[in-house]
């Protein structure tokens, strides 16, 4: 029982005394919710994690952060279709997040720094497991096993790694230094890279099998997908990946002036600019896809600045147009006819691609070249169950074979891009340290993408995304057709681009909360808290009014009923 | 669960910003005033003495034996707070002490009851700073109007019916009479804004001589709108321009924070069970009460200059600004 | 010193002498000149203070509320009207248990107006809780001011001086105006336990629940009761260095054991005490009380005892009920073994004249051995209409 003071005054300090947090009903807690461009990306980086790093100014950070996952920002910061930009919740407040370009600027400042990878773990393993295919599947599955501690021997059948990526993705993309750059960066890890080692005529997997306690697959798919119209397959057929690699390797192509490519995938686009820089006079794009542009649900399923680009160096685009008969002179193709095509949504869900009588048109070319995508080579895989449309596997890469593994273009389930190939190294190399290690595989975590409702827009300014410059038509075609069409960020668009980012999600420790939460129940730590924010509820005193949960700009907030 | 690895009553030790109240203090969920006040200690810093108007704020930080301030403090009645200022200020001038006194009173104790006091506080140049927490209406007693209530406001002395649509009359215009006792520094702010306030308080810190500050604070209860969209309110009765927020020197208009993007009052309004039979049905009263304070809010924007030309990093938006690691706050 | 002066001036002068750090001034009559005095004081830096000149006397009383809770000796003075405005404060003032010294150049409360002499306004608020000490004399007004400060901080309750407006204020005495050197051996510096203090700082003036309110007034009441040995040992130690006493809680004049008592405050005895030496044939004690608050029970008992008549004679009454003073000194009755009668009287009201003459009167009053509970003893109900008389 307190004894009354004099006049009743009380002594400074002592409210606390009394824990308001009893009054509460409801209580705020920090829940992270995956931000857009996390659950995007097809090689599981968190970009917004990275990006934290950077724009606070902690540069190799980040990087470290980025290539925790992905050991090839440098690449996949310039071929990357970057899904995570256009699930970016800025996209709907005024502008994507340009998230590629700041992969580069990591990737190039990590070469030009000579940074090294951060050590992920300590332990070194006894097994050796082994990888079949440089490219870049293969290597981040190289990468992330080495890391964690195992021998890694990779084979593969041409003298250089990197597979696709060397032989088949145009300089003007993917300059060829960086590429080589990261490349060394992962085998100086000590990776012993066996060159022009092909499966199945240099060795066979059963081979393999007593040396290393684990295989993984990444040879990609070498054989073209039979093309033909009516039955009719032209003479002296060539297939626009291997014209791609003839002019990647000598830098020329035999090729007439007209020429018409087939396909709306990333390779019949990159064939189309190569025809251009190789000479040819006329290019044309047919695709029964739509145009990026138009609201079709069936679009071309390669990235639209690529697109954008081609059609600025004058490859002319016929989408939506199937192609109905090839007119021939003998044997020789002179044209083809085209029909009006549409992709028709049925009520079951069914979708069905429609073409037009009466909408025929001709287009005189010179030559057709199908870019239409690549099969499975069964070859020296006949112990495991596949088809040539690409091998069946779990999402850990597993095979029906316990110590066989599989990532990249090969598989079934393969989205077919860089990134995608990326994280199925990533994935796999996870799911082949668990299983050697006889631990549980992680769960494949199904968080829930915070959506831009759930932010508090009024704490960010609207600031337009910045661009860089590329470089023009007649540079691009004319003068050096290696040279890479889009220049970088500099330092200062890199930084500030960052701090476009919206922390969907996730703290950004800006002190709203602990700035208005009217009963000092927050308070700020110079630490991360458990909950990686840099912020504790107080819930002595926290009477859960919700006033942090309304102005937490990145919805890392939520309110729960107390039980 | 142990979040940190220090004790939270040590991390509370060691908060980066000092605070002038503590926590325990018995304010509604979501109390603007609760944090306004706290944002003005953050800004003063611990060498001052306060003089507290009876009112909410009062009441809740200091139910007896216990006290939520860490500075010294004192509470005498409702209507003589300038006066109770100007009696601890004149006894620091004599005893040669500098700790600043700062006066504190809710729109009732400012706008009317106390108004006395605190214009012969302003006249006699007692260097002062008076800090109206404005939640305009006698919340303390149960919502009742004040001077301060704003014009249709629904309380529980000015409710609508058949014969009126709420208060008649309209909110006072305190911070021109204030301002017109020539003092060096008149303002106003409102919670939506803390980085304002904690500039506005630092400033009236630095001048020897009478200030006065008006801060837009939300009343949940007497307002009508869940604790939690406070802020949102507050942001809500700038935006529209029926709250200025603006700085005077010497009786003149020096400062204005611009409206970048300016929200029809019924944005406001709505928001807020106190106007809701201004949306119940839309009848001539309904719609000339509407028009009214629209153009009331106008008269606001044309007055003070409040519209943005967008440039300006500190209007509307550029003061709400966050950043990553919290560097933007002042 | 011996000097002649008007009573304002002697107040401002004692005042002076006790170094106030803050005066809060607000004009009202009869009280005026003690501001001006002081105010005139400090313009000629013979006083060194904080001189606020307030807007209204609510103000006046918060400023020096609050200066004494800052750390400074504080005084002000009010008079009538004044008084009823600084009411709220005054109440809260005494709660706070604050040492403030107050002057109260006693007045008539309106309405009708009246800017004239009685203590109806300092009656109005004996129940705040403050200290009331009435002076006779402007010399007692001086020695009670000086004494008041001692008081107040010693018990931690204001003071108020109660002087009676015109009769004392505006009236030239020759006085004895202490040295600077004996006010500074008889009044410590200014201390105060519950000063706001940024060191260690408090919360002054919150909120009592009911499970303490009560204990709160009865420490308060308790306060003002132990006061009393307060009052009596500040007397005697100012007797002790100027010689002379300022009237102790009471004091009696004439015949200790005449059969006729008579008590009241304020001038009026002085006028009591010269008709006792013109009417020496009639015999009273005259029991001046000078500490109305607290209310000296025992001393006033042991003062009326054996005394068969006593005239409570006062400066203003409670409406509907009757003599504020009468029925105090009424209610200690039932502690005596033979009870006196009591004539309770209202007298010069609103400033009306007593003259020396009305003293044969009221001891003519008490051949009525079934007076009157309550009369004004000066009423003239010819001027009144019949329906009010």
């Amino acid at each position: 029982m307190p004894i009354l003071t004099r006049g009743a005054f009380a002594q400074a300090d002592t409210a606390k005394m009394y824990k308001t947090g009893s009054w509460r009903i409801q209580k705020p807690y920090h829940q992270h919710f995956s931000a857009p461009c996390h659950n995007a990306c097809l090689a599981g980086e968190d970009a917004q994690a990275w990006l934290a790093y950077f724009s606070e100014g902690h540069i190799q950070k980040a990087w470290e952060t980025l290539v925790s996952v992905n050991p090839l920002p440098g690449v996949s910061g310039r071929v990357c279709h970057h899904p995570c930009e256009t699930a970016c919740n800025r996209g709907q407040y005024d502008e994507a997040l340009a998230i590629h370009h700041i992969e580069r600027y990591l990737g190039e400042q990590a070469i030009q720094h000579g940074w090294n990878y951060p050590l992920l773990s300590q332990t070194r393993h006894v097994e050796k497991i082994a990888i079949i295919g440089a490219g870049p599947a293969g290597l981040s599955a190289a990468y992330h096993l080495k890391q964690r501690g195992y021998k890694v021997d990779i084979f593969d059948n041409l003298p250089v790694a990197g597979g696709l990526l060397q032989i088949a993705l145009p300089p003007y993309r993917l300059p060829r230094n960086a590429l080589q750059a990261e490349i060394e960066r992962i085998l100086a890890l000590g990776i012993d890279f066996q060159a022009q080692k092909q499966l199945g005529r240099d060795f066979s997997l059963e081979e393999l099998h007593p040396q290393y306690a684990a295989i993984f697959l990444a040879i990609g798919r070498q054989n073209s997908r039979e093309w033909q119209v009516d039955g009719v397959i032209p003479h002296h057929l060539q297939n626009g990946l291997d014209m791609l690699k003839e002019w990647i390797a000598l830098g020329k192509l035999d090729i007439p002036d007209r020429l018409a490519v087939i396909g709306g995938g990333n390779t019949a686009i990159d064939l189309a600019r190569i025809l251009r820089r190789a000479g040819a006079k006329e290019v044309h794009l047919i695709t029964h896809q739509a145009h990026p542009d138009s609201s079709e649900n069936d679009m071309m399923n390669a990235i639209p600045r690529e697109i954008i680009q081609a059609e600025e160096e004058g490859v002319q685009l016929h989408t939506q147009r199937g192609i109905q008969r090839l007119l021939l002179r003998g044997e020789q193709v002179i044209g083809v006819e085209m029909t009006r095509m549409q992709t028709m949504q049925h009520a079951d869900g069914r979708s069905e691609r429609v073409s037009f009588r009466g909408t025929e048109t001709v287009l005189h070319v010179d030559q057709v070249v199908p870019a239409i995508g690549q099969q499975l080579d069964l070859k020296a895989l006949e112990h495991l169950s596949t088809t040539v449309e690409g091998m069946p596997v779990t999402v850990h890469g597993q095979t029906d074979q316990p110590h066989i593994f599989a990532g990249g273009d090969m598989c079934l389930r393969s989205s077919g891009t860089v990134s995608g190939a990326i994280g199925d190294g990533y994935r796999a190399a996870i799911a082949i340290h668990h299983t050697l290690q006889n631990t549980p595989l992680p769960h494949p975590t199904q968080t829930t993408t915070i959506t831009v409702e759930q932010l508090n827009l009024h704490y960010y300014e609207s600031s337009p995304r910045l661009h860089t410059a590329t470089l023009t038509v007649e540079e691009r075609c004319k003068n050096d057709a290696s040279a890479e069409v889009e220049t970088g960020f500099n330092d200062e668009q890199a930084k500030k681009e960052a701090t476009r980012c919206l922390s969907c999600g996730n703290c950004m420790a800006c002190d709203n909360c602990w700035t208005f939460c009217p009963d000092s129940a927050i308070l700020k730590t110079q630490e991360n808290a458990s909950n990686s924010s840099h912020y504790v509820f107080d819930y002595d005193y926290c009477k859960g009014c919700g006033l942090c949960k309304t102005e937490c700009p990145c919805g890392f907030i939520i309110m729960q009923d107390e039980a | 669960m142990t979040e940190v690895s220090i004790p939270i009553e040590q991390l509370r030790q060691q908060q980066p910003r000092y605070q002038g109240i503590s926590p325990g203090h018995r304010a509604c969920l979501g109390c603007g005033q609760a944090l306004a006040a706290r944002l003005v200690t953050e800004a003063s810093g611990p060498d001052i003495m306060i003089a507290n108007a009876t009112g909410c704020l009062e009441i809740f930080t200091t139910p007896w034996p216990e006290s939520a301030w860490k500075v010294p403090w004192m509470h005498s009645l409702f209507e003589n707070t300038g006066a109770i200022a100007s009696g601890i200020e004149a006894a620091l001038k004599a005893q040669g002490k500098s700790s600043k006194v700062i006066a504190m009173g809710g729109d009732g104790g400012t706008f009317d009851i106390g108004f006395q006091a605190l214009s012969g506080m302003l006249e006699r140049d007692h260097n002062i700073l008076y800090i109206c927490y404005d939640n305009e209406a006698y919340m303390n007693t149960g919502v009742q109007r004040s001077g301060s209530t704003p014009h249709a406001a629904m309380t529980n002395t000015s409710p609508p019916g058949k014969a009126r649509m709420g208060k008649r009359h309209l909110k006072k215009d305190i911070i021109s009479i204030i301002a017109s006792h020539h003092i060096p520094y008149a303002a106003t702010a409102s919670v939506a804004y803390p980085s304002d306030i904690r500039k506005k308080v630092r400033r009236a810190m630095h001048i020897e001589g009478p200030t006065f500050l008006q801060i837009h604070a939300p009343c949940p209860l007497g307002w009508g709108h869940d604790g939690s969209q406070s802020i949102a309110i507050a942001r809500l009765a700038v935006e529209t321009g029926l709250f200025p927020v603006i700085e005077l020197e010497r009786g003149a208009l020096a400062n204005v924070m611009p409206i970048r993007n300016i929200q029809p009052v019924t944005a406001y309004l709505k928001a807020q069970q106190r106007f809701r039979h201004l949306f119940k049905k839309a009848d001539q009263r309904v719609k000339e009460e509407l028009a009214h304070l629209q153009a009331l809010a106008d008269h606001n924007i044309e007055v003070y200059g409040l519209q943005s030309d967008h440039t300006d990093k500190l209007d509307t938006r550029g003061a709400a600004l966050v950043h990553r690691r919290g560097k933007h706050w002042a | 010193m011996q000097k002649v002066l008007e009573g304002s001036q002697a107040i401002a002068e004692a005042v002076a002498l006790c170094r106030p750090q803050v005066i809060a001034a607000y004009p009202i009559t009869p009280q005026t000149h003690i501001v001006e005095n002081l105010s005139r004081l400090v313009a000629n830096a013979q006083l060194k203070c904080e001189f606020v000149s307030v807007e209204s006397e609510f103000s006046a009383a918060s400023v020096i509320l609050g200066a004494a809770m800052a750390g400074s000796r504080s005084y002000t003075a009010s008079a009538s009207q004044g008084i009823l405005l600084m009411a709220e404060v005054l109440y809260n003032i005494a709660g706070m248990r604050v040492p403030l010294v107050l002057t109260c150049a006693n007045r008539a409360i309106s309405a009708p107006l009246s800017i004239w002499n009685d203590q109806q306004d300092s009656m109005a608020v004996r129940d705040a809780g403050w200290i009331q000490l009435y002076c006779a004399n402007n010399q007692e007004a001086v020695d009670t001011t000086i004494q008041a400060y001692r008081i107040a901080e010693a018990c931690e309750l204001p003071v108020m001086v109660c002087v009676d407006g015109f009769t004392l204020t505006h009236t030239l005495e020759m006085i004895d105006i202490p040295e600077a050197r004996q006010v500074d051996a008889f009044l410590p510096d200014f201390q105060f336990s519950r000063q706001l203090d940024v060191q260690h700082p408090h919360s002054a003036g919150t909120l009592l629940s009911p499970d303490y309110y009560s204990e709160a007034r009865h420490a308060h009441h308790q306060a003002l009761l132990n006061a009393q040995q307060v009052i009596l040992e500040s007397d005697t130690a100012w007797e002790k260095i100027v010689g002379r006493s300022a009237g102790k809680l009471v004091s009696i004049v004439g015949n200790p054991d005449a059969d006729i008592a008579i008590i009241a405050l304020g001038s009026v005895l002085g006028t009591l005490e010269e008709a006792q030496e013109i009417y020496t044939h009639l015999p009273s004690r005259l029991i001046k009380l000078r500490c109305f608050r607290p209310f000296p029970t025992a001393t006033i008992c042991a003062a009326i005892e054996n005394a068969k008549h006593v005239i409570v004679l006062e400066r203003a009454l409670s409406l509907g009920s009757g003599g504020i003073l009468g029925t105090e000194v009424r209610s200690i009755l039932h502690t005596l073994d033979n009870p006196p009668i009591i004539h309770n009287f209202a007298i010069g009201l609103g400033g009306r004249d007593i003259p020396v003459e009305i003293y044969p009167q009221l001891i003519e009053a008490c051949k009525d051995t079934h007076p009157p509970y309550f009369q004004i003893f000066d009423v003239d109900l010819q001027k009144l209409p019949e329906e009010d008389r």
